[in-house]
């Protein structure tokens, strides 16, 4: 099931700053919860693992993160994340590109574009909990982004540790349910 | 016609209540799952979430060290034992469990057995399976392309082709094409969808090791034709097997075909010498058991500026998912789909039709129909629909012009079928009289004026019931005979037992009210049993519509040999010759004196007291019937619904359904079949789909998404019928069970476009959501 | 696994007091643990309806509750519809008007609509459909059920046993 999210935000932050943070996917990872990279493989690739929590089942997926281009000039980036469930029930792959845009007194447009595609007991649920469980990941993801640049550089470790807690999609799944019917009442 | 007995006796035509009921009602229903056995321990399914990978590995270690984890089954343990496949129904063979690779989302890769059911799917949860992904193949059309991934490795034959069948005459058809004045085609697609009944399948398997005695409470609609499977298959002898059906929660074809979860119940009690219950859960029935339909049809038919029709030729692709498990007698690769040529005199007609492999669930079942028909007919009604529309012929006059008339009976079709009687008109004019149609057509023309869009739709049907004859049908190589067993006991009460097996049909009531109506017992005095293969004579069971035409017939005849008998004790005790003898309903009197008679209760009481001599004690017959032919239901079922311009949402408001099915024997059963029938042709034409996305993941894999008509939505169903015996079946009746499924979406979907002809819509494929519907009006321009 | 709880329920008149897991949906509780095996099982999304059980004078879907969250409550299962061997009117009812088929939905459309009826003693059609909107049947189409809820309403209009 491939979905396809498009998302523009702002970050209160100068552009070169906020490049050197999202073309590091060490960086960006601890901003994404319940994520982690375990290993620079080269320049380019890099392997990790993400572990989703909806309601009472855990899903864990290991998998590879690569650069595919980064074009420092003009503020581009491609990303292909890859992972299988390591008990056998499925799989997710993500295609995300990214680009950034300097507006005035230090902030930056950051224009993301995202092809999901999951397969197994999770993309049976069907595109409507898949898009509203990443909308929130994806707010959950801007809002950590704004912090970490905010504030002091923390030491490596306990960057990644802090945002490894698994996502807790089980209140995710209730955002999620709420997302929906609040738009259909 | 057939006379009536007294409404005491409860024989033919009367509306008697049902025996089944009680049980029913006060939840005391003896379904699989209610079955509990000492000792019972519980099957749980690992399943692929791929649609198409190489199976790598499977690691049991953590699963198998969970307290109350008796057994972890793989495809490997299966191989060894000669069982990893097992032969389909249809000269194909299935993966059992998966060895190799998985060819689609949700197939049985592991089983695991344990105490209680919590325990197995806790343990399930804890196997690790490794796969590796290959690409998948879900479009049909795409199978027999260059590039299309092969998915049948185990084949001589690398192809995703199944097989090619043609029937008619292609050289005379052609000839018509080519002179014909008029030709209309319509592409339309029967969608994937699945019976869905409302108690799932499963089993409980329980191996006596003192006794090397299997028996196995099965969900099976065909309780004997899956124990002599099981003795081939498993190697068990016949002997040693009972299978036993007992209250069964609904089939509609969906409960044919043998599962893997069935064969891995069996294999664990023969190995762990315990029962072991397996029943699937609600996700695993939609996306794993026999789905129906998902035949993409073109059609095209040759005609007269009149509309008299010349020709019809079809063109089929049929997509059977990963394994070719169709359940459909072995010479009829598409079953009986060439009984499109419908109610219409066609002179010559020519079908194609191939089958192709996919990565989806293995199939198709026969849902609610006999094999194929619910396509057949939805095409032909639909093609004579746009037939209609193109040559501006009303398509009630269209189809009047064109039917096969009652004197053309027996009729044999250009595809091979001899339809047995008909008097089409006289249904299509019921049911025309029971709607108003031309009041309707006028307040069609008023609305369409204003803007409205109201449709009203026809559905003029044939179909084909009661599989079947052993000169042409037979499944697995067993013929498609069945059977009754009629005893009588000495204070006249009777047990009946039968090959065919009810999942709600009222078999214990409607088979009582044919010997009620043969031999004067009163229905309430005979009990009929069926689904125990140690007690019950061999049958084919039921779907298809096919218990009245063959083991009713049996009864029927079954009944008529103890009534030849019951002449022979009665002329005895009357001191008289037989043919001294006249029957009326429950007795035997002597013709000129009606106060010298013998009641059929004495006559028994007789056969087991007073035996003549030279005959032998007791009153009972078995008969096996072997239908001389296939009956022919028909009807005309008329729609009218608005479409809201809005929403795109479409409300039926009325539906007539005229249905005649000849000699009926209980009104209320078969107008209550007829209320269920058509509610799954109404969920079928417009919210029903199981769909796969270009992964493969199954879109419908539950009741979120898979729509069950609830009582808000169901229409209000008007119903009549018109009466034809059958000329060939011993009481003149026909099977109607499926012909609600089978003639209504073609009179849903006719009655959509038919709102919508006047923008230029010539189809719509189902399912019709709102969705769909609004897109089209959108693209009219015509949206509120 | 954890700790066992006690589940004290009433069950159709009878006071009842087990051990079970948390984790224990009511139906199973009911099923196997109490061996009534007349509310069944039919999905497992909440759809069907088969496993509707009447609460607290609720109806239920006893699938989407825990047997511990019926800890002190008032049960009544299709078991209990009788009363001193007579059946009650919505049972009869069934009967008479053939509302049902294979069965299997029986129980609980029983279950709905005795809690319809407490609930509104004159339903209109509207009223009984929407009654039953959350119990699927594959067999009737709903219409004779409709009927039996009319007859049984008819019943007690009369002063039949509630």
């Amino acid at each position: 099931m491939a979905i396809r999210i498009e998302k523009t935000f702002e970050v209160q932050q100068p552009v070169a700053l906020v490049w050197s943070f999202l073309s590091d996917p060490r960086k960006v990872v601890t901003c994404v919860p319940g994520a982690r990279i375990t290993e620079q493989v080269d320049e380019r690739n890099y392997k990790g693992s993400i572990s989703v929590k909806v309601g009472p089942s855990v899903t864990d997926y290991n998998g590879e993160v690569q650069i595919v281009r980064s074009d420092p000039q003009n503020y581009e980036i491609e990303m292909l994340g890859k992972g299988l469930d390591i008990r056998g029930r499925g799989s997710a792959s993500m295609k995300m590109s990214g680009k950034l845009k300097a507006l005035d007194e230090g902030r930056t447009e950051v224009t993301s574009v995202s092809e999901l595609n999951v397969v197994g007991i999770l993309a049976q649920m069907g595109a409507r909990v898949i898009t509203e469980v990443s909308n929130i990941m994806f707010g959950e993801f801007t809002k950590n982004l704004e912090k970490r640049l905010a504030a002091p550089p923390d030491p490596p470790d306990k960057a990644t540790e802090a945002a490894s807690k698994a996502l807790n999609a089980g209140s995710l799944a209730w955002e999620a349910a709420k997302g929906i019917f609040r738009r259909e009442s | 016609m057939i006379e009536k007995t007294s409404p005491e006796v409860g024989g033919m035509g009367h509306s008697i209540k049902r025996k089944e009921d009680s049980r029913f009602i006060q939840g005391k229903g003896n379904y699989v799952d209610d079955v509990r056995l000492p000792g019972m321990v519980y099957g749980h399914m690992v399943r692929s979430p791929y649609a198409h990978a190489r199976l790598k590995s499977i690691n049991t270690e953590k699963a198998k060290q969970l307290p109350g984890v008796l057994a972890i089954i793989t495809g490997e343990d299966l191989a060894r034992a000669g069982l990893a496949w097992m032969p389909t129904l249809f000269f194909d063979k299935q993966m059992v469990l998966a060895t190799g690779k998985v060819l689609f989302q949700s197939q049985e890769v592991a089983f695991v057995v344990a105490e209680d059911q919590y325990t197995a799917a806790d343990a399930a949860e804890l196997v690790e399976v490794e796969y590796e992904e290959l690409p998948v193949l879900v479009d049909p059309h795409k199978a027999t392309a260059p590039d299309a991934p092969i998915l049948r490795e185990d084949r001589d034959q690398k192809s995703n082709h199944i097989f090619h069948w043609e029937v008619g005459d292609k050289s005379a058809t052609e000839k018509a094409f080519q002179s014909a004045p008029v030709k209309a085609s319509v592409h339309a697609v029967s969608p994937r969808c699945h019976p869905a009944p409302l108690e799932t399948c499963g089993c409980v398997a329980d191996f006596n090791k003192a006794t090397e005695k299997l028996t196995v409470y099965l969900t099976s609609q065909a309780p004997h034709a899956h124990r002599t499977l099981f003795a081939l298959v498993g190697g068990i002898p016949e002997q040693n097997i009972r299978v036993v059906s007992p209250d069964i929660g609904g089939g509609f074809g969906n409960k044919v075909p043998i599962y893997p979860g069935y064969v891995c119940a069996v294999v664990a009690s023969l190995t762990l010498g315990v029962p072991v219950k397996w029943i699937e859960t609600r996700s695993e029935n939609l996306q794993s058991t026999g789905f129906a339909r998902d035949y993409h049809m073109t059609a095209e038919i040759a005609a007269d500026q009149s509309g008299k029709v010349k020709a019809l030729r079809v063109k089929t692709l049929a997509d059977h998912g990963a394994f070719n498990a169709a359940a459909q007698p072995t010479k009829f690769p598409a079953g009986l789909f060439s009984v499109c040529t419908g109610s219409y005199d066609f002179p010559s007609a020519f079908v194609e039709v191939d089958g192709v492999y996919t990565n989806k669930a293995p199939g198709g079942i026969a849902y609610r129909c006999s094999f194929r028909i619910t396509e057949a007919v939805y095409l032909i009604e639909r093609s004579m629909d746009v037939l209609a529309s193109q040559l501006k012929i009303d398509p009630a006059e269209l189809r009047r012009r064109n039917f096969i008339q009652p004197q053309q009976f027996p009729y044999k079709t250009p595809l091979g079928w001899t339809y047995d009687s008909g008097q089409y008109e006289g249904a299509l004019n019921k049911a025309l009289d029971m709607i108003g149609y031309q009041q309707l057509r006028k307040e069609q023309e008023e609305r369409r004026k204003k803007g409205e869009l109201m449709g009203i739709g026809i559905s003029s049907f044939t179909e084909a019931v009661g599989a079947g004859p052993a000169h042409t049908f037979d499944i697995a190589g067993i013929k498609m005979f069945d059977s009754a067993e009629i005893r009588i006991h000495p204070t006249g009460k009777a047990i009946c037992r039968m090959g065919t097996k009810s999942q709600g049909q009222g078999h214990e009531t409607t088979y009582a009210q044919i010997v009620a109506q043969e031999l004067g017992i009163p229905a309430s005095d005979v009990v009929v049993e069926e689904g125990d293969t140690d007690t019950a004579p061999y049958g084919l069971g039921t779907y298809a519509s096919r218990s009245t035409p063959t083991s009713g017939a049996a009864t029927a005849v079954a009944a008529r040999k103890i009534r030849d008998k019951a002449k022979k004790i009665a002329a005895h005790l009357l001191e008289c010759s037989e043919a001294d003898l006249e029957w009326q309903t429950g007795k035997f009197f002597v013709k000129g004196s009606p106060s010298k008679a013998k009641t059929i209760q004495e006559i028994a009481f007789a056969a087991y007291t007073n035996i003549p001599a030279g005959l032998e004690a007791g009153l009972e017959a078995v008969d096996y019937y072997d239908p001389p032919n296939l009956t022919f239901p028909f009807g005309t079922y008329i729609c009218v619904l608005d479409i809201d311009k809005g929403t795109g949402e479409v409300k039926v408001r009325r539906f007539v359904a005229v249905d005649d099915c000849g000699n009926v024997i209980n009104p209320m059963i078969v107008e209550g079949q007829i209320h269920g029938g058509l509610t799954e042709g109404f969920a079928i034409a417009f919210m029903q789909l199981i769909d796969y996305d270009e992964s493969g993941n199954v879109q419908g894999g539950s009741f979120m998404d898979y729509l069950i008509p609830t009582a808000v939505e169901t229409p209000h169903w008007e119903t009549g019928s018109t009466c034809t015996p059958s000329p060939h079946h011993p009481f003149g009746a026909k099977g109607v069970g499926e012909s609600p499924n089978v003639g209504s979406p073609a009179a849903f979907v006719n009655a959509v476009v038919d709102a919508l002809s006047h923008l230029g819509v010539e189809h719509i494929d189902m399912p019709i959501t709102p969705w769909k519907v609004w897109n089209v009006l959108k693209e009219k321009g015509v949206v509120n | 696994m954890a700790k066992k709880q006690t589940v004290r329920v009433k069950v159709n008149g009878v006071q009842r007091e087990m051990e079970v897991e948390p984790r224990l949906l009511l139906v199973h509780f009911i099923r196997e643990k109490l061996g009534l095996t007349g509310t069944h099982v039919g999905c497992d999304t909440s759809n069907c309806g088969a496993c509707t059980v009447v609460l607290d004078g609720k109806n239920v879907k006893s699938c989407t509750m825990f047997a511990v969250q019926a800890d002190g409550s008032d049960l009544l299962t299709v078991e209990g519809l009788m009363k001193d061997g007579k059946l009650h009117p919505l049972q009869e009812g069934f009967k008479q008007e053939h509302g049902l088929q294979c069965g299997f939905c029986t129980p609980g459309m029983l279950m709905s609509t005795y809690a319809l009826l407490q609930r509104n003693a004159q339903p209109t059609e509207q009223d009984i459909r929407w009654g039953i909107s959350g119990n699927l049947c594959r067999c009737t189409g709903y219409q004779n059920i409709v009927k039996a809820v009319q007859y049984a309403a008819g019943k007690l209009a009369q002063g039949g046993p509630r």
